[in-house]
């Protein structure tokens, strides 16, 4: 099969681009794709199998299936057996109990598609793992391989507990590793024999049901159900730090601390106004400002500190050169009218 | 990474662009008066050939001069004497008195001292790198007091401050006011900011008020380690400088920092500080200090030994700067004045008086001929300038017949047509 044709190649190929293509899935192309050479008038797929109304006494009838057991019934009869809440199935030897909303119209005309595709669709949910997650394009190519051996797994009914079971492991780790909130695998349904819909039962039973179900969930904590070689560590981003509009930068004034309040007498006449009682004004404003004037450039001097940056002040400070022209009395720059 | 105030002054337009050294200041102004006495003798030798050469045409047609306007009063092209320009110092006594002029015309219009002193440095930064000679202070003076309104947000409205300024001799038009203005703007090289010292001042009293109430929680580099030592240490300041040592009550002590230092000091700020360079020269912070010690030497001294240590040589150089702004500020006249009797201040106003009637006579002489009338000079640079030719005048009536369309058409009910494309426009 395919995986002997990609060990072949050196497995520098990546599985996908190789048609990757099973049989099933030529099958499913030329079913689905393909116009249906098919007359559509078959009497059989026109016939409910539970109430036996056919298509011709009604056009309008409508075939569902449900997951659990992809048997497919009208429309009427799915109203009829499964409004009251969960049901056995009513086609002979199944009974498996469906519920009225997991009950659709099968997308395939034939139903083993219809049911690889929904397996298909569960295992790519938690098997995601991109080319860029792996070291090598190898391990990558392996990694797609058990993919698919999975997948034939559950599809060819081999060992279904015991993926289904590795499987939800791996979800768990997933999440724990990514720490997202916790996918959970819906096991198939046309599998399971125990997890399936639990009618009406005990309390004891249901109790024993959960300690069970928990008591697996423990035991598998330690190993992730799938071990991939060559699978990059998750490298979570460092917490990003508090955003600081000021990049570091601090007013530490040097010569004053900002006091609560200020006593003068000019400033009780003032504080007494109504004019300073509206919302956003704040004395302690005023106060830093004054302070912050009081000794901004206390102790710069400016003879040596303009002799030191050595510049002929006047040219290097000018924006412009038009501008310095006209600064240093030169001609006037023009006014460009912009329209 | 902190900040402290001596950091953040530096990041000022202020101190980046109008700050000098005083020879930095004294060749920058001799560099300005060389190039306009230049430039005037220049266009003054151009205007007066031209007027010979239509003179001699109009001998023979018989007209009048060239420009009967200043007819009665002779100025630069139309005296025939040598020009001759106005020096550094009478330029610089010029602006100054200007520069009061201004004080009172913003007095007038009811501008706080905030707008009035921003003025005075506007017209004094604009004299730095332009000669009266060039441009009349008379003209610049107004506009400046305009922008100085609209950058410390008070702005009046350009009619109601045209009004204001007009008297029944002056009548200045909005047109008047608004051409230097580009000009003024692109001379401050659009820095509006000004630092003034005059919050600063407030700041600092307020500070000292809390050192007399026994609050202070800033810096202390004094013996006084405490805030209550702090507060009877300044109750007994004495009053002058090697003056003996007395207890004041704490009123006594808020009468002298508010009244007799803070007032004065203020005063000083407002009228001594505007009028003398020491805006270029020093920081808000040394002005106000300068100020208050002229007010009240042993207090400065005293609030300057609490703020930093009196080893450090930081202290002395700040002593030093102090001392010499203080010494500007103290021998400008309007300081000077206070402190001599009426008839001295008569005789002193006399002579200022008599100096600067002589100056606006001889600048009448020396003004330059190419820069008197702004408003012509800005309207020539707008678009459809004045000088109509026929194709300028074809042009104007192409535009108005547009206008005139276009607002016809927004008036319909559906608005005007949208352009089709491909197709020619209607």
């Amino acid at each position: 099969m395919s995986k002997v044709t990609s060990r072949a190649n050196g497995g520098q190929v990546r599985q996908g681009e190789a048609g990757g293509a099973s049989p099933l899935s030529k099958s499913l192309y030329s079913l689905s794709l393909k116009p249906s050479s098919r007359p559509r008038t078959d009497a059989a797929s026109d016939v409910c199998p539970v109430c036996k109304s056919s298509r011709y006494l009604n056009p309008n009838m409508k075939f569902l299936v449900n997951p659990e057991c992809y048997h497919k019934m009208c429309e009427s009869c799915v109203d009829r057996i499964f409004s009251h809440g969960p049901a056995p199935c009513p086609i002979a030897g199944c009974a498996r109990t469906l519920r009225k909303g997991k009950f659709r119209e099968a997308t395939f005309e034939d139903l083993k598609v219809e049911r690889e595709v929904d397996i298909r669709r569960r295992v790519a949910s938690i098997m995601n793992k991109e080319e860029s997650d792996f070291e090598t394009l190898k391990d990558y190519n392996d990694y797609l391989e058990q993919v698919e051996e999975i997948t034939w797994n559950l599809i060819l009914k081999i060992d279904v507990d015991e993926t289904n079971h590795r499987l939800q492991r791996w979800a768990d780790a997933q999440a724990a590793e990514t720490g997202a909130t916790r996918r959970t695998y819906e096991p198939d349904p046309s599998m399971a024999g125990a997890s399936g819909v639990v009618l009406k039962k005990g309390g004891t039973q249901r109790r024993a049901l959960e300690t069970s179900s928990g008591n697996t969930t423990d035991t598998n904590v330690k190993d992730k159900g799938f071990n991939f070689h060559g699978l990059k560590k998750k490298v979570a981003p460092p917490p990003e730090a508090p955003f600081d509009p000021f990049d570091g930068w601090s007013i530490a004034p040097q010569y004053y601390t900002l006091q609560n309040d200020y006593d003068a007498d000019w400033l009780t006449k003032h504080k007494r106004e109504k004019e300073q009682l509206v919302g956003g004004y704040q004395w302690s404003d005023f106060y830093n400002r004054a302070l912050q004037d009081a000794f901004g450039g206390l102790t710069v001097f400016i003879d040596d500190e303009i002799r030191a940056r050595d510049i002929p002040s006047g040219d290097a400070a000018i924006g412009t050169e038009r501008a310095a022209t006209a600064a240093a009395g030169g001609q006037d720059v023009n006014m460009d009218d912009i329209f | 990474m902190k900040l402290n105030e001596d950091d953040l002054y530096r990041t000022s337009t202020q101190f980046r662009q109008w700050s000098f050294t005083a020879e930095q200041l004294a060749a920058q102004r001799a560099k300005t008066n060389l190039q306009a006495t230049e430039r005037v003798k220049l266009n003054v030798a151009r205007q007066r050939a031209q007027r010979v050469q239509a003179a001699e045409l109009d001998s023979t047609s018989g007209n009048s001069g060239i420009d009967g306007s200043g007819a009665n009063t002779p100025n630069a092209v139309t005296s025939d004497k040598e020009v001759d320009c106005l020096t550094v110092t009478e330029e610089m006594t010029f602006v100054e008195e200007f520069c009061e002029r201004t004080m009172a015309l913003g007095a007038h219009c009811k501008f706080s001292d905030n707008v009035i002193a921003t003025c005075v440095q506007f017209l004094r930064r604009f004299y730095l790198y332009n000669s009266p000679m060039t441009y009349h202070a008379q003209n610049i003076s107004r506009t400046a007091m305009f922008l100085a309104g609209k950058s410390e947000s008070e702005h009046q409205s350009l009619d109601h401050f045209a009004t204001n300024i007009s008297s029944e001799k002056t009548k200045v038009t909005p047109e008047q006011i608004l051409a230097p203005e580009y000009l003024i703007v692109q001379a401050l090289r659009f820095n509006f900011d000004v630092k003034h010292p005059f919050r600063a001042l407030k700041g600092g009293v307020l500070d000292m008020m809390s050192i007399a109430n026994g609050k202070y929680e800033g810096p202390n580099h004094s013996i006084h380690k405490t805030a209550a030592d702090l507060s009877t240490a300044i109750h007994q300041l004495p009053r002058k400088t090697g003056g003996l040592a007395a207890k004041a009550t704490s009123q006594q002590l808020a009468d002298r920092i508010m009244r007799e230092s803070y007032s004065p000091a203020a005063q000083t700020l407002k009228k001594t500080a505007a009028l003398t360079d020491v805006y270029f020269l020093y920081t808000p912070s040394q002005i106000w200090l300068a100020a208050l010690l002229l007010a009240d030497e042993p207090l400065v001294l005293f609030y300057l030994s609490v703020k930093m240590p009196s080893t450090s040589p930081v202290y002395e150089k700040v002593i030093v700067a102090l001392r010499e702004c203080a010494l500007i500020l103290s021998s400008h006249r309007s300081h000077q004045k206070l402190h001599l009797p009426a008839d001295e201040q008569a005789r002193m106003d006399a002579e200022h008086r008599a100096e600067v009637k002589r100056l606006i006579k001889k600048l009448k002489l020396c003004q330059d001929p190419d820069k008197l009338d702004l408003v012509k000079l800005n309207q020539a640079q707008k678009r459809d300038a004045v000088q109509g030719s026929d194709l300028d005048v074809h042009k104007a009536k192409r535009r108005k017949m547009d206008r005139e369309n276009f607002q016809k058409d927004s008036d319909t009910f559906w608005g005007p047509e949208l352009p089709t494309y491909g197709a020619k426009p209607a």
